[in-house]
């Protein structure tokens, strides 16, 4: 028999506009936590750039595979035609950048697509079947009508106290501890 | 309503396009009484950049009209200022087509299939030329002449038409002229396509009447929109530093012109090397020769200074600029992106330069019959002088749309207007 245990994920403070929260982090950010999340019923616009958040690096996965597409796709017309099996087709060259770019372009695009989708996936860190903060027992509402700022244990600069009142200082209203459980 | 120049910058402009345009004008003299047709390759140059991207302006801003996009009318209003040059722009056409028209023995100068009794490269005149004799039926003086009119009545009335449902809408805040403005793009879109398609199949695919591609007015078509947006582009940043939108035009009008600007270098890539790739594997000497005289001299078969304008079209109109715009920061930062959007209009302007001028001339002891004409030549300076004119002249009318009390700044009863002052990333 396992016995249900928990470990402490973090403070969370709901707001109820989304002015209180765009404020809040702002000076979140300014007492310099680096883990800690916002999460809203609706898209509040400029709020990455008040949390400090840069902008997404999906884009280099996106260069990266549609390079590697370009590679691959010049590398299969070479091996197939020029080196492995050489065959003049239409009185084009063996090998030519011209003849066969529509399989470059091509796969450049598709590896670009899978490096974009993959490359986000593996940002979010996704698939993820669960997360802590589904323990807030009124996390639903940032579905709604609450905005919520949770501030993560593992930020360096988290303590129990001092985090609290500092939530509670930027207008955090029923601050939670979120706990999450785990089979020991 | 900001004055954009002083008296002392309209005057300038005033001298350049009287200079300017009086050099081609006694060009086209010169080359009417010798026989030379390099002024009138100088000419159609000049004019044919400004007339891309006036086009492109166009097309532009009746495609803004029917997305009843959100986020583009307070560009909208300083592409529809540019409008205005389309009947200048006519005018500068129509010494083309008077000397088409009238030239007698020089009516087929710039066009040869004008001129019956002109020589082919083949020893023979354009009379006896099959590949003329079946395609007479479009390609003929009447019909031609009827078609460069209808165009330029196509983009003078939808031009008009543009500027007169945002302008009034200034004054009396009528929703219907939004609802106007987009059934006028509804007909005015296909109008324009069509026209620009022919009328680039006509001006400038016909200088060399055996040669046909079909991609030759989308290409036209990607090369306007490319140089309008950057026309844009820089526009609105000049307006911006010097106040009148300050505030209006923000980071991501800009951001999202840029990505057009983006999207449309690609569109231009693929149709330019769809063009050359059909040719290429299809490799009929009709067509081929074509893309011979842009790479080697045909006499002798060695790398021509074309091949390098080619090249340069290849690596400086596509790879840089597509490598440049996919960077963020490339896109928002006022100077890099004024940056990209000159050497976009500078490479547009080779671009043409490259599809204009090599065409095939007679040379009687040559090994094919017909020599390329060469990169540099009188025609550089011909083609020179009209676009300094034509461009000083372009901009002129262009500055005195903005000074003109005809409009606000930005279509400030517009229906979008809010959704476009609060655009956003």
């Amino acid at each position: 028999m396992s016995k249900l245990m928990d470990i402490k994920y973090g403070l969370a403070a709901t707001f109820n506009s989304a002015k209180e929260l765009y404020d809040a982090a702002g000076k979140v950010r300014v007492e310099g936590f680096k883990e800690w999340e916002c999460y809203t019923p609706i898209p509040v616009h400029g709020l990455d750039a008040q949390m400090g958040v840069g902008r997404s690096k999906v884009p280099c996965f996106t260069l990266l595979g549609g390079v590697s597409g370009f590679c691959t796709g010049m590398l299969i017309v070479w091996f197939m035609n020029a080196f492995d099996y050489p065959l003049i087709v239409g009185g084009k060259p063996y090998f030519s950048p011209i003849y066969p770019f529509p399989v470059f372009y091509e796969l450049t695009i598709l590896f670009a697509a899978f490096g974009t989708l993959f490359g986000m996936f593996f940002l979010n860190r996704l698939p993820r079947h669960n997360h802590p903060v589904f323990e807030h027992p009124s996390f639903g509402r940032t579905g709604d009508d609450k905005y919520m700022i949770v501030i993560e244990i593992e930020d360096p600069k988290f303590d129990d106290e001092e985090t609290k009142d500092f939530l509670k200082s930027i207008g955090g209203k029923s601050i939670t501890m979120i706990r999450e459980p785990i089979d020991s | 309503m900001s004055q954009i120049s002083t008296k002392d910058i309209d005057i300038k402009l005033l001298a350049g396009a009287v200079i300017g345009i009086g050099i081609g004008f006694a060009g086209l003299l010169i080359g009417l009484s010798n026989g030379d047709n390099a002024p009138f390759l100088g000419w159609l140059w000049g004019s044919a950049f400004w007339l891309s991207i006036a086009i492109g302006l166009l097309m532009l801003v009746m495609i803004f009209r029917i997305f009843n996009s959100r986020w583009s009318p307070v560009v909208r209003r300083q592409q529809e200022h540019g409008l205005a040059v389309f009947p200048w722009l006519g005018l500068c056409f129509l010494p083309l087509l008077l000397v088409a028209l009238f030239g007698q023995e020089n009516a087929g100068i710039l066009w040869s299939w004008i001129n019956p009794s002109s020589p082919t490269v083949d020893g023979i005149t354009v009379a006896d030329d099959v590949l003329h004799q079946k395609k007479a039926g479009y390609l003929n003086l009447y019909f031609f002449s009827i078609r460069l009119i209808f165009y330029f009545a196509v983009f003078c009335g939808l031009s008009y038409w543009m500027r007169k449902v945002s302008f009034t809408q200034d004054h009396d805040g009528d929703p219907k002229w939004t609802h106007l403005g987009m059934k006028v793009s509804a007909i005015g879109i296909p109008a324009t396509a069509l026209s620009l398609t022919f009328g680039a199949f006509d001006l400038f695919m016909s200088l060399e009447y055996q040669w046909f591609s079909t991609m030759y007015g989308v290409w036209f078509f990607a090369s306007g929109i490319r140089s309008a947006l950057a026309i844009t582009i820089i526009g609105c940043l000049y307006l911006k530093n010097k106040g009148t939108l300050n505030g209006i035009y923000k980071q991501a009008h800009q951001y999202d012109l840029a990505c057009l600007s983006l999207a449309f270098t690609v569109f231009w890539a693929y149709i330019s090397f769809s063009q050359y790739f059909l040719i290429y594997s299809a490799n009929i000497p009709e067509e081929t020769f074509w893309y011979n005289i842009r790479e080697i001299n045909p006499n002798t078969g060695e790398t021509s200074a074309w091949f390098w304008v080619s090249m340069g079209l290849i690596f400086g109109h596509f790879f840089f600029p597509f490598l440049y715009l996919l960077f963020y920061k490339n896109k928002i930062n006022g100077a890099r992106i004024t940056f990209i959007a000159l050497w976009i209009l500078a490479f547009h302007l080779l671009d043409l330069y490259w599809n204009i001028i090599p065409g095939r001339e007679i040379v009687p002891g040559a090994y094919v019959g017909y020599e390329a004409r060469p990169v540099v030549g009188t025609h550089l300076f011909w083609g020179l002088a009209s676009l300094i004119g034509i461009g000083c002249l372009c901009i002129r009318v262009v500055i005195k749309s903005f000074n003109s009390q005809i409009a606000e700044i930005v279509p400030v009863r517009d229906p979008r207007i809010l959704d476009s002052l609060n655009h956003h990333e």
